[in-house]
């Protein structure tokens, strides 16, 4: 791995209040790769990926991206310097519009208006549905704005939390072949959360393995072929 | 005295009770539409607004600059506040009534220490016209008219402009507009200074119409409250509006009808049973009803 390295945590720990979640952390994922966190439920992923974009605050260890150490900053300033977050549930605005949702999206960037075309070439619904409500939108519809809303604002690094969740198969499969693409052309980093063998077959480079609050193993994702391993390590 | 005069007279009152309403309101609705907080101080930033106009306007300003001085002299203020006090009060409804209405007593008493009892005055302008052998004064219309391009500003600030998405954002999911990069303590900054510069305009327009003193405020505070409260905070522009049209009725048939004490009084009154019926305020209350019929 000779790239430099995107995004990378040490010794992070992290947790609500007095509960501590994650319990010393440290992974490093290079530009351009697709890592892949998996794990069974409550073990601490989501609160991974919001210690990462600074939601929830580091109480130790180091993060940093591109180099800049963001540890300190807050949400505001992380999303700014191109980490984008898909959240679990995806937290689409749904009082507001598509096109209001993905215009927020496009705060951080400054490619404009291109950059919402690609957007509308890789999720097409979008275009159809500018003026709708996104509170009334499908589930898999709403996943597509979240994906498309950061896509809009052209992050560097993307974490992307459950993103099949309630979401059906072929659209599951589409948004496998966008981030492939995303890493082909633009060289975007890809931290994802996941518990659906298919897509992380179909994405990611490496798996890290998380439980109770630490990364205990990496594996291939060849190795999640293995149902008894795919059984061992994802909640289905 | 004729009766078109007496028709028109009641029609009239109508639109000054609702003008009074709109525009004692209009900054206090959206600050707690936007951040959950009421802020009993507001009477007190109208009050400092008709300082600033009434002194600008006896320094020669002409009365219209005199009144924008107003709205950015509290809204000014309005940043002040925010960042001292109110910032650490989002969303604690009571907290943030009790330590607010605090500040309004210190900033009445400031005023007082400051500037001594002496009162103000700022003429009013425009004169008056007849109907139906009754007198109108024109500024009471010219204060509607206002209230009404207020509002429809605001509507327009918070609808269409990048800050009035980044701000419906941050007032829906503070984390996730955080996360898309949306500063959110700037936007509650500005917010609750556009609600205060509302309220520095409105002060500037009364002190056309008012006597001006350190306590100035109080004649506005208590209901603005009320209009408030009932608009409810679902939807702070609509709740504003349907509040302001019902209580003004109310209060344009009792005082009429009675005195004008009365007409005082069953503001509250009407507002008292309204909540009874609709607890969140009428915004939530038509809000509710919609998404009801919407899923018949
Ligand atoms: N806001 C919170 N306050 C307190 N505890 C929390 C909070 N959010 C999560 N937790 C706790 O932290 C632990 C990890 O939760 P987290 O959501 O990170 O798990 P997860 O691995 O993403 O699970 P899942 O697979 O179900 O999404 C759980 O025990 C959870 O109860
Ligand atoms: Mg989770």
């Amino acid at each position: 791995m000779a790239a430099a390295a995107q995004l990378s945590l040490s010794s992070v720990k992290s947790g609500y209040g007095r509960v501590k979640v994650i319990d010393d952390v440290s992974l490093t994922v290079a530009t351009g790769e697709i890592v892949a966190v998996i794990g069974r439920n409550g073990v601490g992923k989501t609160t991974l990926m919001k210690t990462v974009i600074g939601a929830v605050p580091a109480l130790s260890g180091a993060i940093t991206f591109r180099g800049v150490d963001v540890t300190r900053l807050d949400a505001t300033r992380r999303a700014r310097l191109g980490v984008g977050y898909v959240p679990q549930g995806r937290e689409v605005f749904a009082r507001m519009t598509v096109a209001e949702n993905l215009a927020l999206g496009m705060r951080v960037g400054d490619a404009g208006r291109t950059n919402l075309d690609r957007v509308f070439g890789f999720f097409p619904i979008l275009a159809k549905r500018l003026s709708q409500q996104a509170g009334s939108m499908s589930g898999g519809e709403q996943q597509q704005l979240a994906i498309g809303r950061i896509l809009a604002g052209r992050p560097d690094v993307i974490l992307l939390d459950e993103p099949s969740e309630g979401v059906q198969p072929n659209i599951v499969q589409e948004i496998g072949r966008i981030i492939r693409r995303l890493q082909a052309e633009e060289k975007l980093t890809v931290l994802i959360v996941e518990q659906n063998l298919a897509l992380i077959r179909a994405v990611a480079d490496r798996c890290l393995i998380m439980d109770k609050g630490r990364v205990v193993a990496e594996i291939a994702p060849q190795e999640l072929d293995d149902p008894e391993t795919a059984a061992r390590h994802l909640s289905i | 005295m004729e009766l078109s005069g007496q028709i028109f007279s009641w029609v009239y009152q109508y639109f000054d009770n609702m003008a009074f309403l709109l525009l004692a309101a209009s900054g206090l609705i959206l600050i707690y539409g936007m951040m959950g907080v009421i802020n009993m101080a507001h009477g007190e930033i109208m009050m400092i607004g008709a300082y600033i106009a009434a002194s600008a306007f006896h320094a020669g300003a002409p009365a219209p600059v005199a009144i924008v001085a107003a709205g950015v002299g509290a809204g000014l203020a309005g940043v002040v506040l925010e960042r001292l006090v109110i910032r650490h009060f989002y969303n604690q409804l009571l907290s943030s009534l009790v330590v607010t209405w605090g500040l309004s007593l210190i900033i009445s008493q400031a005023a007082l220490l400051i500037l001594g009892p002496s009162i103000m005055n700022m003429p009013t302008p425009f004169g008056s016209f007849s109907v139906g052998g009754f007198s109108f004064g024109v500024y009471r219309m010219v204060l509607f008219a206002v209230a009404v391009a207020l509002i429809v500003a605001v509507w327009a600030l918070f609808r269409f402009t990048a800050f009035g998405i980044a701000a419906r954002a941050a007032m829906e999911n503070p984390r996730m507009a955080a996360a898309l990069g949306v500063d959110t303590k700037r936007i509650y900054t500005l917010t609750f200074a556009i609600g205060c510069a509302l309220g520095g305009i409105a002060g500037g327009m009364f002190a056309q119409t008012a006597t001006i003193s350190p306590f100035f405020g109080q004649n506005y505070t208590p209901m603005a409250f009320i209009t408030v409260v009932m608009g409810g905070s679902a939807n702070a522009i609509l709740g504003l509006i349907y509040a302001a049209l019902y209580l003004a009725g109310v209060q344009t048939v009792a005082s009429n009808v009675f005195n004008p004490y009365v007409g005082y009084v069953s503001i509250m009154a009407s507002a008292l049973i309204a909540l009874l019926v609709m607890p969140a305020g009428i915004s939530d209350f038509i809000q509710r009803r919609r998404a009801r019929a919407m899923e018949r």
